[in-house]
C-alpha cells in the first residue's frame, strides 16, 4: 500500500515538472512506436555484402556459429572493403586478435561511410576500447533509446552490459525490449541470471532456448555450462553429451565435459578430454590457447607445479613464437601466481611485463588491464614476503591505474589489492570496504569471508562462504582457493584454522 | 551514482559537503541565483540508500520525512529515465542516476574532482 502511493506521488511530480499534456502523450505515443519498429541499418553499397552480414549476425548471435560467422563477414568485407560495420562487427566476433585490433581501427575509420546511428554503436565500441566508459555509456543508451526493441542492438547491449558485470541492467533491458523470440537474447539473459547466481531462473531461461532450436547443439552446451557453474557437474555432461549428439563437430561441448571434469577433480579424465578435443578438432588459435590453459591448470588442481610449469611455458613459447604478447604475458603472470619460490615469481612476473611491453597484436585495453593484473601478482607476492614498501606501492600504482583508466577490471584488481595489504595489516574494517570490490575473485572473496568473520558480520562471512564454495568456474584463481575451501567448508568438524588453510597456502607458497 | 545536472549548468564539479547541504535543503540556490531542483529516486531503492548512507548519513525514512518537508525544492522520481528527462529539461535541476543510465542530455557533475570511474570517488558501488 505505501509503495503504491509513492508510486502515485512521483508520477504526480513528473507530470508537473514536466508539463506533461494529452497532445504531447500523444506524439510521444507515435514517437515510441516509431522507435520501436525501427532496426539498426547496415549501409555498405553492396546489397550482398548486407546480406551476409545479416547472416553473420544470426549465426553468432542465435547460434554462436562464431567461426561460420567469421568467414561469411570476411566474404562481406571483401565485397565492399568499405562497410564499416562489416568490419565493427568482425572486430567484436574475430577469434584473432591481431584481427580484432585491426578491423576495430578499420571500423573507426571509415565511420563516415556509415549512417549516424551506425556511427554511434561504432563509437560507443571504440570509447570502451580506448577507456572512455562514460562516454561510451551514453552512446550506448543513445544507440538503445533509437532502437529499443532491435534484436541486434538489444543483444549488442545486453552483451556489453554483461561484460561491465551490469547483469541486472542487462535484464532490465531485456525486459524493457518486449523481445520473447530471440534465442540469442534467451541464451544471453540465462548467462546474466547464472552470473546473479539466480539458477533457477536461469534454467527456465535455458529451458525456453532448447525449445526455440531444438536440433541445435548451443543450447545444449549453454544448458551445460549453467549446470556446471551450478555445481551440477553430472547433469552437465549430459547436456554436453545431448550437444555433441546432435552435432560431432561442436568442439566447445567436448571441452566443456574436459572443464567439468577438471571442476569435479578428476584432473586424469579431464587432460584425456582435452586431448581428445585436440586432436579431433581444427581450432583457431586463441581457443586452442584457452583451453591449453585450462589443460595446464589442472595439473595446478593436483599440486602437480612441475606439470603445470611444463605446460604453462610451452603455451607462453608458442604465444610469443606467433606474437601475442597479451596472451604470453598473462601466462607467465599464472605461472607467478602459483610458484613456491618467491625469486621465482618474481623472474616470471618480469617476463610478463616484458611480453606486455612488446604490446604486439593487442589492444589498449587489454594491455592496461594485463598490466594490472600483473601489479596485483607482485602486490601478493609482496605481501606473502613480508615486504609492505612495496606492497603499499604497487596498491598505489594500481589506485593510479584505477583513476586514470575507468576501466572495472583495473577497478577491482586495485580493490583485491588494497584489500589484501589490509588484511595482513589486520585492519579488517577497512578491508571490507574494499574486498566488497572484487567479489567475482576467489582470492578476495575467501579474504572477504574472514574479514567479516574478524569484525564480527557472521551473516556476512556465511553468504560469502556460501558463495566461494559455490564458483565454479574453470580458472587459476578458483583451482587455487575453492577445492581446498570447499573441503573444509563441507565438514562441519573442520577448525577455523582449518578452513583458511588455503589462504595461509597461498601466502606460504 | 552519478550526479548529473542540465547541459546549461555552469556547475562541473561539487565539494563533498556542498553536495550533502544541495542534497539536505540548505542549499537552495546556485551561485548564479537559480532555484536548486533536487530529483531523487525513491529513497529505499538500493541506490538511493547508498546515496543517504555516503552523503546525508540517513536513512530512507528519514530521507523520506526530508523530502515532504522541502515539496518544492524535491521531486522523488520513479525511474532513472524519469530522472534523466526532469534534469535535461529544468534549469538548476541536479538528480542522480545509476552511471549505466547517462545519456547525452545531461552534465556528469563531478565531486571533488572525480568523476564515477575514478578511485576514491564518494558514490562508487552499487
Amino acid at each position: 500500500m505505501l509503495a503504491e502511493t509513492k508510486k502515485r506521488i512521483a508520477v504526480v511530480c513528473l507530470s508537473l515538472l514536466l508539463g506533461v499534456s494529452a497532445g504531447m502523450a500523444k506524439e510521444a505515443v507515435a514517437a515510441k512506436h516509431a522507435a520501436q519498429s525501427a532496426t539498426l541499418p547496415l549501409t555498405t553499397k553492396s546489397p550482398e555484402a548486407r546480406q551476409l552480414a545479416e547472416k553473420a549476425v544470426s549465426l553468432y548471435v542465435d547460434y554462436v556459429r562464431q567461426t561460420d560467422a567469421i568467414d561469411l563477414l570476411h566474404k562481406a568485407l571483401k565485397l565492399d572493403p568499405q562497410f564499416a560495420m562489416g568490419h565493427e562487427l568482425l572486430a567484436q566476433i574475430s577469434l584473432d586478435s591481431a584481427e580484432q585490433v585491426s578491423e576495430q581501427k578499420k571500423a573507426f575509420e571509415l565511420r563516415s561511410h556509415a549512417s549516424s546511428s551506425e556511427r554511434t554503436l561504432i563509437e560507443w565500441y571504440q570509447d570502451a576500447s580506448d577507456h572512455k566508459l562514460i562516454s561510451a555509456i551514453t552512446k550506448m543508451n543513445d544507440l538503445l533509446s533509437q532502437y529499443p526493441q532491435d534484436k541486434r542492438v538489444v543483444w549488442t547491449t545486453t552483451w556489453w552490459l554483461m561484460t561491465q558485470a551490469q547483469y541486472e541492467r542487462a535484464l532490465a533491458v531485456y525486459a524493457k525490449s518486449g523481445i520473447n523470440d530471440s534465442p540469442g537474447l534467451l541464451n544471453n539473459m540465462a548467462y546474466n541470471l547464472a552470473d546473479l547466481r539466480r539458477y533457477d531462473e536461469a534454467f527456465d531461461f535455458m529451458d525456453q532456448y532448447v525449445k526455440a532450436i531444438p536440433g541445435d547443439p548451443n543450447p545444449q552446451d549453454s544448458y551445460a555450462e549453467i549446470l556446471r557453474l551450478a555445481g551440477q557437474f553430472d547433469k552437465a555432461i549430459e547436456h554436453y553429451q545431448a550437444a555433441l549428439a546432435i552435432d560431432p563437430k561442436y568442439y566447445s561441448s567436448q571441452f566443456g565435459i574436459a572443464d567439468t571434469y577438471s571442476l569435479m577433480g578428476d584432473q586424469a579424465r579431464a587432460r584425456k578430454e582435452y586431448e581428445i578435443g585436440f586432436r579431433k578438432f581444427p581450432l583457431a588459435e586463441l581457443q586452442q590457447i584457452l583451453w591449453q590453459t585450462r589443460e595446464a591448470t589442472t595439473y595446478v588442481r593436483e599440486g602437480d607445479y612441475k606439470g603445470a610449469n611444463q605446460a604453462f611455458r610451452a603455451i607462453a613459447i608458442y604465444s610469443h613464437a606467433r606474437h601475442i604478447s597479451e596472451v604470453e604475458s598473462d601466462t607467465y603472470r599464472q605461472m607467478a601466481m602459483y610458484q613456491r619460490n618467491p625469486k621465482v615469481a618474481l623472474t616470471l612476473l618480469d617476463k610478463a611485463d616484458a611480453a606486455l611491453a612488446e604490446g604486439k597484436n593487442s589492444t589498449q585495453t587489454t594491455i592496461q588491464q594485463e598490466a594490472a593484473q600483473i601489479q596485483r601478482v607482485r602486490v601478493e607476492l609482496a605481501i606473502r614476503t613480508g615486504q609492505m614498501d612495496a606492497a603499499h606501492s604497487g596498491v598505489e600504482a594500481l589506485s593510479k591505474m584505477a583513476d586514470s583508466s575507468g576501466d572495472k577490471l583495473i577497478e577491482q584488481a586495485y580493490e583485491g589489492s588494497a584489500g589484501a595489504v589490509l588484511m595482513s595489516e589486520l585492519k579488517y574494517e577497512e578491508a571490507v570496504a574494499h574486498l566488497e570490490g572484487d567479489t567475482d575473485n576467489p582470492l578476495s572473496l575467501q579474504l572477504l569471508k574472514e574479514a567479516y568473520q574478524k569484525t564480527g558480520n557472521k551473516a556476512a562471512a556465511k553468504r560469502t562462504s556460501d558463495t566461494l564454495a559455490g564458483m565454479n568456474d574453470p580458472t587459476i584463481e578458483q583451482a587455487m582457493v575453492v577445492p581446498a575451501f570447499r573441503k573444509c567448508y563441507q565438514d562441519p568438524a573442520c577448525s577455523g584454522s582449518l578452513k583458511n588453510a588455503s589462504v595461509d597456502h597461498m601466502h606460504l607458497l | 551514482m552519478a550526479i548529473i545536472a542540465d547541459k546549461g549548468s555552469e556547475t562541473s564539479n561539487v565539494k563533498a559537503g556542498d553536495l550533502t547541504n544541495l542534497l539536505n535543503g540548505k542549499t537552495k540556490t546556485w551561485p548564479d541565483g537559480k532555484a536548486v531542483k533536487v530529483v531523487l529516486r525513491d529513497p529505499s531503492s538500493p541506490d538511493m540508500e547508498l546515496v543517504l548512507r555516503r552523503v546525508l548519513n540517513m536513512t530512507a525514512d528519514q530521507a523520506r520525512a526530508l523530502i515532504q518537508s522541502h515539496s518544492g525544492q524535491f521531486v522523488v522520481a520513479e525511474s532513472d529515465e524519469a530522472v534523466l528527462r526532469m534534469v535535461s529539461s529544468t534549469h538548476g535541476a541536479i538528480g542522480i542516476v545509476d552511471l549505466y543510465s547517462l545519456t547525452k542530455d545531461v552534465n556528469v557533475v563531478k565531486i571533488d574532482g572525480k568523476l564515477p570511474f575514478d578511485s576514491g570517488y564518494l558514490l562508487k558501488g552499487n
